[in-house]
């Protein structure tokens, strides 16, 4: 059962009036997010909504067009990717882009590029002990292993980097349907660590099971912004995805 | 005369070997062509003769400050000609700016050090004849290159973030990666290597500013023999070149050398756009 | 643009006026002060001037190449050097006559353009840009080696012309005509549908491929051209030298070509111009700095790459033109399609049988049968995925079908490529749309009927006057199809300044002005609004009636099931279902695959 965020702790990530896009075509709009410390929530939208600029604006992937954005209490909005993994801001991005000619371990290990050589190591048997499956294949290229093990070897070196809040962006797309559960388990097993997460996930009626608070994103704007538990009610999703479109018309 | 052609051809072969390597290690990190390996030669043998030659340096802090001055211009070209014209890759702006940076740095050079070829001051005097240092020092250097970067790219963890940026930089930079430092690192890296192909083959090719243009064209022929992004493509299409050529010159004659190299340079490009190890074209709908 | 246009275009057009005026103003103004140089300057300074006329007899060809197509030719000394020297061997070994050698220099070059045109067809960018670079080295090389014809380093002298050409003031003349000359060739392709053709190429080439343009072709007669005009500055180069040796054939003057086209600006032909000017007198104003003078050329490459690409010509406007201001969009007038298809859209039917397509091991088409017949809207939906655009590349020859058969009317197109299938009347869009940016509206509009004019190159280059009334009967039609799609207001917009949904619209346009017996929309109601797609749905239900196929790739399933005559469904590059729109509608496979989940 999700528990609401301490209050005493105050907002982790916070973006107000975030604007972002590519070149001319402006994607995000007046976006407003807060996600707590500890907790898991969800982004849902539908097809080219802008959820994964979303996160690539809020981890400096892509530059800002207007708003701020803060994290741990400090401005990030002009911070760059790395500086934002710094702070403990982790983006896992889409499309299970591991390093396919590089080997498993050599995956994890420049998760911690940054770290000493003894901490890069401890890190990387961490996330073998979380994904065994990985630690068995450490040796091999990681563009040889399947979709799935490699879907984990991204979130283990989301896991390699200590965050304290990991953006993922639809860590479960592609996947076998057994394999959508384990990874759904992994990121729960984040909350429970301690880790905030910011999830983009597909399987919107299993990523609302675990999250404490929805987004929901259309057309680069967000139309609905509740707790878990409200956005399972029948109709609101639905509610909230026509509500837009008819606006936009 | 087998082994004339043979001695000289992998000598010159292993220049622009080194010079083709050059220009991989700049392609990889950022998927820009640049038209300034050769000039970096022409830094590696020109510095190299002044500091040496003429300042009379000791063989090894001449050979640190030639590549010192030569690192320089690599960074220059990262950061005024690469760097701004990155984010619109798709309109080869880089062709025009790296061009200009080649003629700039040419010009100079030109104008300060004369236009007349200058010779090379040898550097331990070992052997003679063909046996000569000045056949077998870029040889070796290729070979220290070539084996140096394998054991950087497979052994060490700064290797494999190279490449990491070389294979996807949006992956890399979200994994914390800093891709604008390898960047940067892999274009002195570039620089250092193809002073080193100046350098060490400084007593074949003299210290000559118009060096540059030549040794542009010729370590991008096995460039585009063996595929761009593959040192041991440049490897291989280096010393075929180099073979190539010694042996143009023997029965056809030194000037016809260069009608040889392009027609056999239009010939691979037309025929295998990709190269030996290339990869293949990406769709385009 | 072309004479005498204008008049019917902004009838219905805003924002042409005075444009023309004060061109022609400009260019006598031009021409007068060139004509008048000899009478005003000592003869130093007039010997300048015929140099920079004779280095525009080459540069007009180059802008074509370097301007026009984007074409990176860095080495064009290499032509000017084998027109040079054509021309000196033809008058000193063989005894020509000057002008004879002038035209062998021309043959000559137009031979080599020819060839340096080859490798652009595969070569891109840098590749391209080396080859050149490589050809002008050898060039260089083969004069200073092969001594018993072009006598080596001792070299040999320049054609002599006869009287009145003979003077230095005769000789200016000459220069100055020719360069008139290739002027007036330039802007005859500039301003053609060629002119057009070279842009797309340049920036948009799937587009280009799409309406027809065979860039082969085309890229072969433009460098055969520019081949011609820099073998014959090369003849007139060498008999300004009086005598020619390899050494006046550096690198470097090729770079000064190649610099005066880019801060001249892409595609321009003013620019340009102004370009060799400064380019040929930078050396003497800056007199003190004259062993600099190469440095400062590539000083200025970089300079104008990183901080106007634009060049001078889009400085200039930036300066003085008014900014053009669209007036929004309007409703479609569907009823002036009538007169952009005309009776010209013959009914041919679209047939896919056991179309299969793989990338690797992906199957994106595992067997797809359709027909799309003359008349009616076919609408193809399907997830994400399922091969529904990988079908209209396969159909539009985008992509070559692995398996199968593809007919067209009684033409199998299974082996043609994607310009000769526009040639048979198969129209596109694309999802992302493809649009020449950097031309106008209308002019991508007039894109569409390329395939339709019957002028050739040599002859709209020399001026044909059929080019010209060609040219003036596509405006019409592209300014019908405007009207008709509802883009009247935008005509005179570069393309770029369009927002996607516009941009949709235009490709539409440049697909009716085809007079296409097909159309293949892919995802055309993306991003409308539902007023939009309404103005769509009437705009697709006139081109039907007009005897028109078309099939409709579309998300937007409302619009599909209402506007179509059968609908087909795709799911993992396999037919799902085929039938009447009611029919598919409450079939459950379908509801499961596209609507379910």
């Amino acid at each position: 059962m999700p528990t609401s965020a301490p209050e005493w702790n105050g907002a982790l990530l916070t973006a107000a009036g975030l604007g972002a896009g590519y070149g001319a075509i402006r994607v995000l709009e007046q976006v407003d997010i807060t996600v707590h410390a500890g907790q898991v929530a969800a982004l849902v939208g539908p097809n080219g909504a802008g959820k994964s600029t979303l996160l690539k604006a809020l981890s400096g992937m892509i530059p800002k067009t207007a708003g701020r954005v803060t994290f741990a209490g400090q401005d990030i909005t002009r911070l760059t990717t790395q500086a934002c993994g710094r702070l403990g801001l982790v983006h896992v991005i889409e499309g299970h882009r591991v390093l396919p000619s590089l080997t498993v371990e050599e995956n994890l290990l420049l998760a911690a590029l940054d770290q000493p050589a003894a901490a890069r190591r401890t890190r990387v048997d961490e996330a073998y002990e979380v994904f065994p499956e990985i630690g068995e294949k450490r040796a091999l290229r990681a563009g040889t292993l399947s979709g799935g093990q490699q879907q984990m070897l991204v979130i283990a070196q989301g896991i390699v980097r200590h965050p304290k809040l990991l953006l993922l962006d639809e860590p479960s797309a592609g996947l076998a349907p057994v394999l959508i559960d384990r990874v759904l388990e992994v990121v729960s097993g984040f909350r429970t660590r301690g880790t905030a997460v910011f999830l983009v996930e597909q399987a919107v009626e299993k990523a609302l099971r675990m999250a404490d608070r929805v987004y929901a994103l259309v057309h680069g704007r967000i139309v609905l912004d509740t707790d878990a538990q409200s956005a399972r009610q029948p109709g609101v999703l639905e509610r909230a995805y026509l509500g837009a479109a008819h606006a936009a018309s | 005369m087998v082994i004339t052609i043979l001695v000289a051809g992998i000598a010159t072969g292993a220049i622009y070997a080194m010079i083709g390597i050059s220009y991989n290690l700049m392609y990889a990190t950022s998927k820009v062509v640049s038209f300034t390996p050769g000039q970096l030669g022409m830094i590696g043998a020109v510095f190299g003769a002044w500091f040496i030659g003429v300042l009379g340096f000791p063989l090894w802090i001449g050979f640190l400050a030639a590549m010192g001055v030569s690192i320089v211009f690599g960074y220059f070209t990262e950061r005024v000609t690469v760097r701004p014209v990155l984010k619109s890759i798709e309109q080869h702006l880089y062709v025009l700016t790296t061009l200009a940076a080649a003629m700039m740095i040419q010009q100079v050079v030109a104008i300060w050090w004369g236009t007349d070829p200058r010779p090379f001051p040898h550097l331990f005097g070992l052997g003679t004849g063909l046996a000569s240092e000045k056949y077998w020092l870029p040889v070796v250097a290729c070979f220290v290159v070539f084996i140096a970067l394998e054991w950087f790219y497979r052994k060490t963890l700064w290797g494999a973030a190279f490449i990491a940026v070389a294979e996807d930089v949006e992956a890399a930079r979200a994994l914390g990666i800093p891709d604008v430092r390898v960047r940067v690192l892999s274009y002195c890296l570039a620089a250092f290597v193809g002073a080193l192909a100046g350098f060490w083959g400084g007593q074949l090719l003299l210290a000559f500013f118009a060096l540059g243009a030549t040794l542009t064209f010729y370590g991008f022929v096995p460039i585009a023999l063996g595929g761009l992004g593959s040192n041991r493509g440049a490897l291989i299409g280096g010393f075929f070149l180099g073979i190539l050529q010694q042996t143009a010159n023997y029965f056809v004659g030194g000037v016809f050398v260069g009608v040889v190299t392009f027609v056999v340079f239009i010939t691979l490009l037309v025929l295998v756009p990709g190269g030996l190890y290339g990869t293949a074209i990406a769709r385009r709908v | 643009m072309a004479t005498g246009l204008e008049a019917i275009a902004s009838t219905e057009l805003p924002g042409v006026a005075g444009r023309r005026s004060r061109a022609v103003l400009g260019v006598a103004a031009a021409v007068l002060a060139a004509m008048l140089l000899p009478f005003t300057v000592n003869h130093y300074w007039m010997q300048i001037g015929t140099l920079a006329f004779v280095y525009w007899v080459l540069i007009a060809g180059l802008d074509l190449i370097v301007g026009y197509a984007g074409a990176l030719a860095v080495g064009f000394v290499g032509l000017l050097t084998i027109g040079a020297y054509t021309a000196s061997i033809l008058c000193e070994k063989a005894g020509w006559p000057a002008f004879a050698a002038l035209l062998a220099a021309g043959t000559a070059g137009a031979l080599f353009g020819f060839l340096i045109g080859l490798p652009s067809l595969r070569l891109k960018s840098f590749y391209f840009a080396m080859t050149t670079l490589g050809f002008s080295t050898i060039v260089t090389q083969v004069a200073l080696g092969w001594e018993s014809l072009t006598g080596g380093g001792i070299g040999l002298p320049g054609p002599m012309f006869p009287a009145p050409f003979d003077s230095p003031v005769g000789f200016y003349y000459l220069a100055f005509g020719m360069a008139l000359i290739a002027t007036y060739l330039l802007r005859n392709i500039a301003f053609s549908n060629f002119g057009r053709g070279l842009v797309a190429v340049r920036d948009a080439e799937v587009a280009a491929e799409a309406v027809g343009v065979p860039i082969t072709r085309l890229k072969l007669m433009t460098f055969t051209l520019s081949g011609i005009l820099a073998g014959m500055a090369g003849a007139l180069f060498a008999a300004r030298q009086t005598y020619i040796t390899p050494d006046a054939f550096t690198f470097d003057l090729s770079v000064l070509f190649f610099i005066a086209v880019l801060i001249g600006g892409r595609g321009r032909v003013v620019g340009p111009m102004i370009g060799t000017v400064i380019l040929t007198l930078l050396p003497e104003i800056a007199a003190p700095l004259v062993m600099w003078s190469n440095f400062l050329y590539a000083a200025l490459l970089l300079l104008v790459v990183l901080l106007v690409p634009g060049g001078i010509a889009e400085f200039l406007e930036r300066l003085f033109g008014k900014a053009v201001k669209g007036g929004g969009l309007e409703a479609p007038v569907p009823e002036r399609l009538n007169a952009v298809l005309g009776e010209h859209a013959s009914p041919k039917a679209l047939t896919l049988e056991g179309v299969a397509l793989h990338f690797g091991g992906v199957r994106a088409l595992d067997g797809v049968s359709l027909t799309v017949r003359p008349g009616t809207v076919h609408g193809l939906i399907g997830p994400n995925g399922s091969g529904k655009t990988t079908l209209l590349n396969a159909a539009s020859g985008f992509y070559t079908a692995n398996a199968g058969r593809i007919a067209f009317g009684e033409a199998a197109l299974t082996a043609r490529s994607s310009d000769e299938r526009a040639a048979l009347g198969i129209g596109r869009t694309f999802q992302t749309p493809r649009v020449v940016g950097n031309l106008s509206v209308l002019e991508n509009a007039m894109l569409g009927a390329y395939r339709q004019f019957t002028v050739h190159f040599p002859a709209v280059a020399l001026g044909s006057r059929r080019g010209v009334k060609e040219d003036a009967a596509v405006r019409q039609r592209a300014v019908d199809a405007l009207v008709a799609v509802g883009l009247r207001r935008l005509a005179h917009l570069r393309a770029d300044q369009l927002q996607h949904t516009e941009q949709r619209l235009l490709e539409i346009a440049r697909c009716l002005v085809m007079r296409p017996s097909i159309l293949l929309l892919d995802e055309p109601a993306a991003g409308l609004s539902h007023d939009e797609i309404e103005h769509l749905r009437a705009l697709i239900e006139h081109i039907r009636s007009l005897g028109v196929a078309i099939l409709l790739v579309e998300h937007h399933a409302d619009l599909v099931f209402q506007v179509s005559d059968e609908v087909t469904v795709l799911d993992v590059g396999r037919v799902l279902a085929h039938g009447a729109p009611a029919e598919v509608r409450v079939n459950a496979e379908v509801i499961n695959a596209y609507l379910g989940t």
